[in-house]
């Protein structure tokens, strides 16, 4: 019984808002599993900021229901002690367990389609206390969702998305509810749309903002605590059959977060690795 | 009754042997990357009687190939599509099997599965109705249909009595 409820909490503990596998490294993006594939994701995530470095490994594991409907659940551990803002786009220390649905899929041509997903799913505090003013909350679980929509083909890649995380409050703490969201382009040259035996590669240019709200700390409301950025860079995407590398960098567009509440954050940086495990299963006829 | 069932099993053994689809080239929408690629490769394999598969992800062309003897649908070709969230367009196909139906309305058999098509004549292609009760090599088009459909009609452009 406590190995059913174990398995049954760690399942439904978990979710992700970010990109998975073959996708962008910090934006919302669309792609689903197929129907009885398992997607395995483990990465590298880092903030520096002038108050430290946050470095999260993340590991993700996904599961495709139907053509349209995949489940993932996202396992982190965070080092580092930077006091840097709530962030949802970005992996931080939260377990998470996500649904997320392809409701438009509309394909138009050889190597094109257009498709929109929507993800609903569960934040949970992981073990790991958060730092900074982030550290002094007591956490609960908060619930998130996000939709991305966008254009997929063989050269141009474009989707946009957003995102809303939502947290209780708890014993008079209360974490800041994030809005989230990203715009990113993709575009592979012609020499580099090769066959399925070649190393595929993408270049991406990713755009992504975030406006977190009050923290709230023993029943009152942490000064200059909302903050507001934007972030842009380079990512670069290498796919060979079933495996995909996924790395990015970005820095601030435009930040308005208070540097005695949270430093200047400096960079982002993400190195993403992923195994993906097609069902070859077919039907008796 | 050994040799009695012996004979029928003989009997039986040449007509799923000469029924059965040869090659497969599926024209497939949808797929940008090599993981797409990919998926459509382990899907197809996965299927028994499917010896080689490759996929053109520049002109989304699926071609199948398959052993002698084999028993694969098209039910099972478009469903390995569908499962990875891809559109399957115009199949063409080279398959053995029987023609049955009328002299109006022949009909080809695949009778290793359950396929049945209604044979309508590319430009100058020979008439089916030369062939009723035999068992033929056609090469055709079936076109596009919905998901979970197969097609009911396959537009031949060759058609040759069987070896």
């Amino acid at each position: 019984m406590k190995i059913c409820f174990a398995f049954a909490a760690a399942f439904l503990l978990c979710a992700t808002a970010r990109a998975s596998d073959h996708g962008p490294v910090f934006s919302y993006a669309t792609p689903v599993n197929s129907q009885g594939e398992f997607s395995f994701d483990s990465g590298v995530f880092g903030r520096y900021g002038s108050t430290g470095t946050q470095l999260s490994t993340g590991s993700q594991i996904g599961y495709g229901i139907t053509p349209q409907l995949t489940f993932t659940a996202f396992v982190p551990a965070t080092f580092g002690s930077g006091s840097l803002p709530e962030t949802r786009i970005f992996p931080g220390g939260e377990w998470s367990a996500a649904a997320s649905w392809r409701f438009l899929h509309s394909v138009t041509q050889v190597g094109k389609r257009i498709e929109a997903t929507g993800t609903a799913g569960l934040v949970v505090p992981g073990p790991q206390t958060d730092s900074g003013i982030l550290g002094q909350l007591a956490r609960a679980p908060g619930l998130t969702s996000n939709m991305a929509a966008g254009v997929a083909s063989r050269s141009h890649y474009f989707w946009i998305g957003g995102g809303y995380t939502w947290f209780p409050e708890r014993n008079g703490s209360r974490r800041p509810d994030t809005v989230s969201w990203s715009t990113v382009y993709g575009y592979r040259p012609p020499k580099l749309r090769r066959g399925l035996d070649q190393w595929d590669y993408r270049g991406l240019l990713e755009l992504t903002g975030e406006h977190t709200g009050d923290v709230r700390v023993h029943n009152a409301l942490v000064p200059d605590s909302r903050s507001t950025s934007l972030w842009l860079g380079p990512a670069v995407l290498a796919i060979f059959k079933d495996v995909a590398i996924e790395a990015g960098v970005q820095g601030p567009l435009h930040r308005d977060v208070s540097t005695s509440v949270y430093g200047r954050e400096i960079v982002r940086f993400a190195l993403n690795f992923s195994y993906l495990k097609y069902s070859s299963r077919a039907s008796a006829h | 009754m050994k040799t009695a069932l012996f004979v029928s099993l003989l009997a039986l053994f040449p007509l799923a042997a000469n029924a059965e689809y040869e090659k497969v080239d599926m024209t497939v929408f949808g797929m940008d990357c090599a993981p797409c690629a990919h998926a459509i490769h382990v899907s197809m394999k996965g299927i028994t009687g499917v010896d080689n598969v490759d996929v053109d992800l520049n002109t989304g062309l699926v071609s199948i190939q398959l052993t002698p003897g084999n028993v694969a649908t098209m039910h099972q070709f478009n469903e390995a599509v569908e499962r990875n969230g891809f559109t399957h367009k115009d199949a063409k196909i080279v398959a053995k099997g029987r023609i049955t139906g009328t002299a109006s309305a022949p009909v080809l058999e695949v009778t290793g599965t359950e396929d049945k098509y209604a044979l309508a004549a590319s430009a100058g292609a020979p008439n089916a109705a030369s062939f009723l009760g035999k068992t033929v090599t056609v090469t055709g088009v079936l076109p596009q249909v919905a998901k979970g459909k197969i097609p009911d009609a396959l537009r031949y452009a060759a058609i040759t009595e069987a070896q």
